[in-house]
């Protein structure tokens, strides 16, 4: 279970100005999705930063199955974030941007290497472990980004517009991904202005 | 596939603790404040007294007090007005042949060994240069002299027209695509083009590159030495010069040392707090504009005509020295270890491949620890403190500091690559910082979350940005110190001399001959090296993009 409590943010302002601030007290559990929305700036990709820490804050509390996440650094927490864009470093090939999340010097074993391939004969990229980002349409990159969170295996799936600018086939694979993961029990959060993925994924919808 | 729900196993990555990151670049950013601040002290140590009275007194000091500073603005002036025309055209005639030629020679401009262009431009612009006596047949009564105010300012025109031409091309290339294509659309040219696109994308740029070209012709060595002279053509780097190695007057040394630095560091610290980025070397590959309005017709035959001019100023003196030193080059014994070319030859790389080296190690640990906001300020200051500090005044105080220790050849060499790689730093750390600072943010979030730190980070997200531009920057570290007529000129034993000393040698002692060969050869040695790094980062693309490049539309698609 995920428990945020008092989780609370401001950004730095100026002397004349209130900075915007937020608190986010809420449980997940494993399996389930929240999808929350809002106005840009209502502090949708606020909370998903604060959990994965990439904000500093030292107010409040995320507790995961009782351990508490504050002190960890991103790399220690439990979590993948899957963004809208920028989730593959341009320069690696597909097979290796997945490898990273299996081992972040990329020493993979001979079955770790037989895993990606395998799995991207799963989700339809079968043959394209060498391909650079810049050679895949927006679908197949997000994809990649989504089976190397999977293939990490992490209990906790940040989603951060995800699908935002998909064609409609893209996004129904997707959804298929997003769907088997929470079956295996994976606990997302999805930040996303689409009514039609709040309605497919999420368990409980939040308005920021 | 594992279970989502398994205990997460963290990778720890081999120096992922940020000391590794933060402490070379530190030290070395504090050794080179040490170094600097402890040369200048040294040479304010030894000077037996400062009498700073001396400046409005003496009328020599005075006078060489303001002709540094005249000649400076006067070359900085004149290169910009050449510069910004010449940026204009270019960014106007993106297919204008040779294009790509002219910017790679452009660009070379700041490597280029002065002493040798300083020859190729006696060779034009001298008593029976080319173009003189080309001028004074149909012009007999033009009096031109190039020795003096006129030479001086010429060859500093050579040399940083190129360099500010280039960057603010490179400004005029940023501007966004969608505005240029606004511009096109709407039609505009002549003034109004210039004050809505170009002005507003050169000015950013301008008060540094001014106060960094102005640094390079106020402490302007070499050229001085050669085409200037006399109490009525004197810099205080020559003056400095002279006062250390033919007067031993430590105390005008230190004195003329602490005005150059109050100028210079005055200059630097007003275009600092104007916070604006001075960029000294290109770090943006040149991408296809649209088509203006104003690069067609007659428009276009100026800018053809301007950057042809431009090309044969630039060209001729190299031209020249072609021409003079091939002949002797050509009937040289190149590989005879005896023929003082051979010997100077292996003394200059002897310094010249460690000042590099000792020059890309330091930037990029400076540029590592620069990743943590709260050292970049010292870091950063240090990598460009050499820029101010006349390379002379530290190479004094350190001599006078180690003198006891000094006892072989190899330790003044050692000192003298040491100096050069300081003098180098920020000119290679403006080509590091640019591809280091490329990884966006949601990249390092990405690889913050997937534990990629340390080794690993460098390994797979910085080293393949860094490669390339990291051969060019040792190219130019190298190349920087081949060239180096200023701080050898102080330490260099005439009896093994570097090849630039050798060719002052030999234009000293009217070998006009030998000093084109070693000119030439100087030039070749130089071309050699940046070669090397062009090859060594086309291999470095090419094993980078070994992968399958094509993409058909058939192989796109969606389940």
């Amino acid at each position: 279970m995920l428990e945020v409590s008092g989780l609370h943010f401001r950004y730095p302002s100026s002397p004349d100005d209130h900075g915007a601030q937020w608190q986010f007290d809420f449980t997940l559990a494993p399996g389930e999705c929240l999808a929350i929305h809002g106005a840009s700036g209502s502090g949708k990709s606020t909370l998903l930063n604060l959990l994965a820490g990439f904000l500093p804050t030292n107010n409040g509390s995320i507790r995961w199955r009782q351990q508490e996440l504050m002190p960890l650094p991103p790399w220690e927490r439990p979590i993948t974030s899957v963004f809208q864009e920028h989730n593959l470093f341009e320069h690696l090939n597909v097979a290796d941007n997945i490898g990273l999340g299996l081992h972040p010097g990329l020493k993979l074993s001979g079955q770790q290497k037989q895993t990606i391939t395998a799995a991207l004969g799963r989700v339809g990229l079968a043959g394209m472990g060498k391909r650079r980002p810049a050679q895949l349409s927006g679908g197949q990159r997000q994809r990649v980004a989504l089976l190397r969170a999977m293939l990490r295996s992490q209990p906790l799936l940040l989603l951060d517009e995800p699908l935002t600018g998909l064609d409609p086939d893209a996004r129904h694979t997707l959804h298929g991904l997003l769907l088997e993961q929470k079956r295996n029990g994976v606990a997302m959060i999805l930040a996303s202005h689409d009514a039609e993925d709040r309605q497919i994924l999420a368990d409980k919808v939040w308005n920021l | 596939m594992q279970s989502p729900l398994s205990v997460y196993k963290t990778h720890s990555a081999p120096l992922s603790h940020p000391g590794w990151q933060l402490a070379p670049g530190l030290l070395i950013a504090m050794a080179i404040i040490t170094l600097t601040a402890t040369g200048v002290g040294a040479l304010l140590w030894q000077a037996p007294a400062l009498n700073p009275a001396e400046l409005w007194q003496s009328r020599y000091l005075r006078n060489v007090v303001s002709f540094t500073v005249w000649q400076a603005l006067l070359s900085v002036l004149i290169s910009t007005l050449l510069a910004i025309p010449v940026a204009r055209a270019l960014a106007r005639q993106p297919q204008f042949p040779g294009r790509g030629l002219l910017l790679r020679l452009m660009e070379l401009s700041l490597v280029m060994p002065t002493i040798v262009v300083v020859s190729g431009l006696v060779n034009v612009y001298g008593r029976q240069g080319w173009l003189t006596e080309l001028v004074n047949d149909f012009a007999p009564a033009l009096q031109w002299n190039l020795y003096g105010l006129n030479g001086i300012v010429l060859a500093h025109v050579f040399f940083n027209a190129p360099l500010i031409a280039r960057i603010l091309l490179q400004a005029l290339e940023a501007i966004p695509q969608s505005q240029k294509r606004l511009a096109s659309q709407m039609g505009l040219r002549g003034f109004i083009l210039w004050r809505v696109l170009d002005w507003p994308a050169m000015k950013p740029v301008l008060p540094g590159l001014l106060a960094l070209v102005f640094t390079l012709c106020f402490t302007s060595f070499a050229i001085v030495m050669t085409l200037g002279g006399g109490p009525g053509a004197t810099t205080l780097e020559v003056a400095i010069y002279q006062a250390l190695r033919f007067e031993f007057d430590f105390g005008r040394a230190a004195l003329l040392a602490l005005v150059q630095l109050s100028i210079c560091g005055g200059l630097w610290w007003l275009v600092m707090s104007l916070g604006e980025h001075t960029q000294v070397l290109s770090t943006r590959r040149f991408s296809q504009p649209p088509p203006r309005r104003d690069n067609r017709g007659r428009a276009r035959f100026c800018d053809a005509a301007l950057i042809l001019m431009f090309a044969v100023f630039l060209l001729l003196p190299l031209l020249a020295i072609v021409a003079r030193g091939y002949p002797g080059l050509a009937t040289l014994p190149m590989l005879d270890p005896q023929t003082p070319l051979f010997q100077a030859t292996v003394k200059s790389l002897a310094i010249a491949v460690p000042a590099g080296l000792m020059a890309v190690i330091a930037t990029l640990a400076i540029v590592a620890a620069g990743q943590f906001p709260k050292v970049k300020t010292v870091t950063h200051s240090a990598g460009y403190l050499p820029l101010i500090v006349p390379p002379l005044v530290l190479g004094t105080g350190l001599f006078l500091l180690f003198r006891p220790s000094l006892g072989t050849a190899g330790h003044g060499m050692l000192l003298v690559a040491l100096i050069n790689a300081m003098m180098a730093l920020p000119f290679i750390l403006q080509l590091v910082r640019g591809p280091l600072a490329s990884l966006d943010q949601p990249s390092r979030q990405q690889a913050d979350q997937l534990g990629i730190l340390g080794w690993y980070r460098w390994r797979w997200l910085h080293w393949p940005r860094l490669k390339r531009p990291l051969a060019l920057a040792l190219a130019y570290g190298i190349g920087l110190s081949l060239g180096d007529f200023g701080v050898i000129a102080l330490f260099g034993s005439p009896g093994a001399p570097t090849l630039p000393v050798l060719l002052y040698q030999q234009l000293g002692s009217y070998q006009l001959v030998a000093a084109a060969a070693t000119g030439l050869w100087l030039i070749l040695l130089l071309l050699i090296v940046f070669s090397l790094a062009h090859v060594l980062t086309r291999a470095a693309r090419l094993r980078s993009s070994a992968q399958p490049q094509k993409v058909s539309a058939m192989g796109i698609r969606h389940a």
